[in-house]
C-alpha cells in the first residue's frame, strides 16, 4: 500500500507514489549538485525536468494510474544518473581526470597504474567495493597483492573483513570524486551564524536543525550557571558539568578555527551535499554489490589467465635458467619490497594517530583536571591581584597551550593552511602572557608561604595516663555529608559549604621516657609575616578529646575562604610506656596531607622529615618494647590484621593477643561498625610516620623547583 | 586502463560532431536525437545530451524554438545557427583527416580481428 501524491511538474499534473516522488527529488537533486559548476545549470535541469515530465506523461497515457518506483527507475535509466554521464562527459573527463591521475609506466611491461594522490576506493577495478584497487593504486602496487594480503589477514585475525568494511564505507569512491560535490563536507555557515556559524554548518552536515546544536552547546552552560552556587558539592557528576562547560566554549573555539567558511557557491553545496546516513551508506553498498557476480568471475577468469601465464612462463624460463633468473629475482624482490612499504606506512600511520590521540587526551586532562582544582582556588587564592593572576594562569597558561596544540594536530590532518601565521604569533603571545601570570602567582604565592610560626608543642593532660593501652580514633563529623561519594580528592578530604577540611595531620609515636602515655600537639602555619603565620597556627581548630582509653581526633583542619590554606598542619606525638599498647584506627584516610612547597627560605620544619618516629600501620595493634614499636600479631599477613582488629571494638579493652590465633572468623569480612566514608576502601595504606609523606607526588614541587632555578 | 574506458573515451571525441551532423539536417527535439544515433547503434543518454546542447547553443552555435505540443507544454527544438553551420564543417574536415588517419594505419596492421564494438554500460 503506497500513498499517491499529485505533483506539479514542469506544467504537467502528475500522479507518483510517494517512495517514488522522494527517489525522482533524490535522483534532481543529484544532478543539480553534478551541474552545479556548470554555466547554465538551470536550463539544463529544466530541459531534463520537461523531458522526464513528457516522460512520466507518455506512461500516464497509456493507462498507468500513477507513476511508481519502476517507472522513475526506468526513466532516470534512460537519462542516466550522474556518475553515468562521467563516462560520457568529455569535458569533466578532460579536466578532472588529468588533475588526478598520472600514469605510470615504470611498473611492468603491459600494466600501467593509474596514480592517485588521496586514497579513494577504485571505481574502474573493483571487485567489490574498490578498496583493495583503490590502495594499490595508491601504493602503486598491484592490486592482485593488495587482495591476497586481505584475504590472508582475514582468514588469519578476521582482521581484514572489518578493516575491509571500514575503509569501505569511510573511503570515498572515485566516482564521488569526480562528481565533486556529491559528497557532504563540514564547513561554517556565514549565512547562518550568530557567533562563528559552527552551529549553522553542523547542523547543515547532519540534516537537523539549526537550534538542535544550538541547544546541545548551551546546556552545559545553563548546568554550569545552575550550579555555579554548588560548587562545594565537589561530587563526581558535577566534576563532569563543571569541566565539559568551559569545554563547550573550547569546542566551539576550536571547531571555529579549524572549520573553513563556506565561502563559494561550491562550498555551499558541498555543505548541504548528499545526506550522510545510514540510508545513503547503504546505497552505497547495495550499488558497489550490483554486478559482483560479474565481476567476481571477470576477476576468476583474470586469475586463471595470470596464473596459466606465470605457468607457461615459469616453463619457458625453466628452459633458459640462467638468464633471466635474476631479472625474476629482481621483480619479486620488489613486489615483496612494495608489501613491506605498504605495511611499513600502515603501522606508522597508525603509530602516529595513537600518539597524536594520547597528546590530545593528555592535553584535554590536564585542561579539565585544572578546571576541577578551581573550586578549592578560594581557599588558597587571595582576591585582587592573586586571583587575577591564577585566572591568566588557568586560561593562558593551561587552556591556550591545549587549544592550540589542538588546533594545530587537526589543522595538519586536514592540511588547512591559511593565515596560519596569524594564529601561530597569537598563540605565542597568549602563551607568554600564560607565563607570566604563572610566575607572577608563582612569586606572590611564595610571599605567602615565606614564614612559619615557632613549632611550639603543648601538652595535652590525658586524665588516666598508664593505662595500658591507647586507642587513637578520629570523629565522624556532621559536616561530612558524602559518605558514598565515589571521587574523593584527597587532600583536601572534604569539602563544605565555605570550610575545606584538610587532612594535615600527622601522628608519631615514640618511646615514653617513664610508664605514662604522653600526647603533645604541635600546629603549624605559614603566612607572609611570622606574625601571620602565628596568628593563623592560632587559630587552627584542631581538638582532641579522651574517653577512657580512647583519644578522639578531629578529623582535619578547617580552612575558611578567610583563613586562607597556607599549609596548615598538626603534628600529635605520642609518647608510649615500654610495655603498653597502642592502637590507630584507619579513619585518618590515607595519611595524605597538602602542602604546598614554595622556596627552600622557608627552613622546612624538620619534623616533616625526621624518621626520628616508629613506623606504624593504621588498625594495627602495637605494643612498645625496649627495641621499639612491635606489632603485637606477628603479621603474617596484613589484611588478616585489619580484620582481626576491627572485632576489637575501641571501647572495650582488647584481650591480650593470642599468638597463633587464626580462627575462621576473621575470613569473614566484617564492616567496622561507626566508621565513615573512607572504611569502605579497606586499604592499608601504611604511615611511616613523617617519611613517605615527602614521597608523594606534589605537582607544586615540580613547579616550586622550576621556579626556583629561574628565580636564582 | 580498461578497454571500456578507451573505448568511451573514443566516442566521446565524436559525439559533438555527431548531434550537430543530425541537427543540421533540420531542427530537432532532444529524444530524437537519442533515438537516430540510437538507430545508428551509438548510444548517448539524455543526461549527457542536454549538457553539450546547452553548451553549444551557448556558444552561439545551436539555437531553439518553442514548437506547441497537442499534449502538454510546448517543446525545444534545436536547430543550428551560421556559427554553428561553420563550426560543423571545421569539425568534419578534421574527422574526415582523421578517419582517413585511421583507416590507413589500420589498415596496415593486417587483419587483426576487431571485437566487436561493445556499446558501453550505461544502459
Amino acid at each position: 500500500m503506497k500513498k499517491v501524491i499529485n505533483i506539479n511538474f514542469q506544467g504537467r499534473v502528475i500522479p507518483i507514489e510517494e517512495t517514488a516522488y522522494e527517489i525522482l527529488k533524490r535522483y534532481i537533486d543529484s544532478l543539480r549538485q553534478f551541474f552545479a559548476n556548470e554555466e547554465g545549470k538551470d536550463e539544463i535541469i529544466n530541459d531534463i525536468e520537461s523531458r522526464i515530465g513528457e516522460l512520466f506523461d507518455e506512461q500516464l497515457k497509456k493507462g498507468a494510474p500513477c507513476i511508481t518506483d519502476a517507472d522513475v527507475e526506468t526513466v532516470i535509466a534512460s537519462i542516466g544518473r550522474p556518475e553515468d554521464f562521467e563516462a560520457d562527459d568529455a569535458e569533466y573527463q578532460g579536466t578532472k581526470a588529468s588533475a588526478n591521475k598520472t600514469y605510470a609506466s615504470e611498473a611492468g611491461p603491459q600494466q600501467a597504474y593509474v596514480r592517485h594522490e588521496r586514497f579513494y576506493r577504485d571505481e574502474n577495478n573493483k571487485l567489490i567495493g574498490g578498496v583493495c584497487a583503490g590502495l594499490a593504486s595508491y601504493f602503486g602496487i598491484d592490486k592482485l597483492v593488495v587482495r591476497i594480503l586481505f584475504v590472508i589477514f582475514t582468514f588469519a585475525f578476521a582482521f581484514g573483513i572489518v578493516a575491509y568494511l571500514i575503509l569501505w564505507v569511510a573511503i570515498p569512491s572515485t566516482a564521488s570524486e569526480k562528481i565533486g560535490a556529491y559528497r557532504k563536507r563540514l564547513f561554517r555557515d556565514p549565512e547562518n551564524k550568530l557567533i562563528g556559524g559552527v552551529c549553522g554548518g553542523l547542523a547543515s552536515y547532519f540534516g537537523v536543525n539549526v537550534w538542535i546544536p544550538r541547544v546541545l552547546f548551551l546546556i552545559p552552560f545553563l548546568s554550569f550557571v545552575t550550579n555555579w552556587n554548588h560548587w562545594g558539592v565537589f561530587n563526581f557528576p558535577n566534576f563532569i558539568n563543571l569541566s565539559f562547560s568551559p569545554g563547550a566554549t573550547l569546542l566551539y573555539i576550536i571547531l571555529w578555527l579549524i572549520i573553513p567558511e563556506a565561502v563559494s557557491t561550491s562550498d555551499k553545496l558541498e555543505m548541504k551535499g548528499e545526506k550522510i546516513d545510514l540510508n545513503s551508506i547503504k546505497n552505497t553498498i547495495q550499488k558497489d554489490m550490483e554486478g559482483f557476480g560479474e565481476r567476481a568471475k571477470d576477476f576468476g577468469k583474470e586469475v586463471g589467465e595470470r596464473a596459466s601465464k606465470i605457468g607457461s612462463e615459469i616453463g619457458q624460463r625453466g628452459k633458459q635458467m640462467g638468464s633471466d633468473a635474476g631479472h625474476a629475482v629482481r621483480r619479486s624482490g620488489r613486489t615483496f619490497g612494495d608489501v613491506i612499504a605498504l605495511l611499513f606506512k600502515i603501522f606508522a600511520y597508525f603509530i602516529l594517530a595513537v600518539i597524536l590521540l594520547a597528546i590530545v587526551v593528555t592535553l584535554f586532562g590536564l585542561g579539565i583536571a585544572a578546571t576541577g582544582l578551581l573550586p578549592f582556588k578560594p581557599y588558597i587564592i587571595d582576591n585582587g591581584w592573586q586571583s587575577i593572576l591564577l585566572w591568566g594562569t588557568y586560561i593562558f597558561f593551561i587552556w591556550i597551550p591545549v587549544i592550540g596544540i589542538i588546533t594545530w594536530i587537526v589543522r595538519k590532518i586536514t592540511r588547512i593552511r591559511s593565515n596560519s601565521n596569524v594564529m601561530r604569533f597569537g598563540f605565542a603571545a597568549m602563551w607568554i602572557l600564560g607565563w607570566i601570570c604563572f610566575i607572577g602567582l608563582l612569586a606572590s604565592l611564595r610571599n605567602d608561604f615565606s614564614y612559619h610560626n615557632n613549632p611550639v608543642e603543648n601538652n595535652i593532660t590525658l586524665s588516666n595516663a598508664s593505662i595500658d593501652k591507647m586507642e587513637v580514633k578520629f570523629n565522624n563529623s556532621d559536616k561530612y555529608y558524602f559518605d558514598n561519594n565515589f571521587f574523593h580528592f584527597e587532600p583536601f578530604a572534604y569539602v563544605d559549604e565555605d570550610t575545606v577540611s584538610i587532612n594535615n595531620i600527622h601522628v608519631r609515636i615514640l618511646k615514653s621516657g617513664n610508664d605514662s602515655f604522653k600526647v603533645k600537639v604541635l600546629k603549624l602555619a605559614y603566612g607572609t609575616t611570622k606574625l601571620v603565620a602565628e596568628q593563623r597556627a592560632d587559630n587552627i581548630n584542631f581538638n582532641i578529646s579522651q574517653t577512657d582509653s580512647v583519644l578522639n581526633f578531629d578529623r582535619g583542619i578547617p580552612v575558611t575562604k578567610t583563613d586562607k590554606f597556607r599549609n596548615q598542619s598538626v603534628y600529635v606525638t605520642i609518647y608510649v610506656p615500654v610495655g603498653k599498647r597502642i592502637y590507630i584506627d584507619d579513619n585518618i584516610g590515607w595519611g595524605n596531607d597538602f602542602h604546598i612547597d614554595l622556596g627552600n627560605d622557608v627552613d622546612d620544619w624538620n619534623w616533616r622529615r625526621n624518621n626520628e618516629g616508629y613506623d606504624w600501620s593504621n588498625s594495627v595493634e602495637y605494643i612498645m618494647t625496649n627495641d621499639g614499636l612491635k606489632p603485637t600479631h606477628p603479621t603474617e599477613n596484613d589484611d588478616n590484621n585489619d580484620d582481626n582488629n576491627s572485632d576489637d571494638q575501641p571501647a572495650s579493652p582488647a584481650p591480650p593477643e593470642k599468638p597463633g590465633k587464626a580462627d575462621s572468623s576473621k575470613y569473614h569480612y566484617q564492616p567496622p561498625s561507626n566508621n565513615s566514608s573512607t572504611d569502605t576502601i579497606k586499604k592499608e595504606a601504611s604511615i611511616n610516620n613523617s617519611s613517605n609523606i615527602k614521597s608523594r607526588v606534589n605537582i607544586t614541587d615540580i613547579a616550586s623547583s622550576f621556579f626556583e632555578r629561574l628565580s636564582l | 586502463m580498461d578497454i571500456q574506458n578507451t573505448q568511451s573515451q573514443m566516442r566521446k571525441g565524436v559525439l559533438e560532431f555527431c548531434i550537430l551532423s543530425i541537427i543540421r539536417q533540420g531542427e530537432v527535439y532532444p529524444s530524437d536525437i537519442v533515438d537516430k544515433m540510437k538507430g545508428a547503434n551509438l548510444h548517448i543518454l539524455e543526461g549527457t545530451l542536454y549538457p553539450l546542447l546547452t553548451r553549444l547553443k551557448n556558444a552561439g552555435y545551436l539555437t531553439y524554438r518553442w514548437v506547441e505540443s497537442n499534449s502538454g507544454p510546448p517543446r525545444k527544438y534545436f536547430l543550428m545557427t551560421d556559427a554553428g553551420l561553420q563550426f560543423y564543417g571545421e569539425l568534419e574536415r578534421t574527422w574526415k583527416e582523421l578517419a582517413d588517419a585511421v583507416q590507413t594505419l589500420t589498415s596496415t596492421n593486417g587483419n587483426i580481428e576487431v571485437p566487436e564494438e561493445i556499446p558501453n554500460n550505461n544502459q
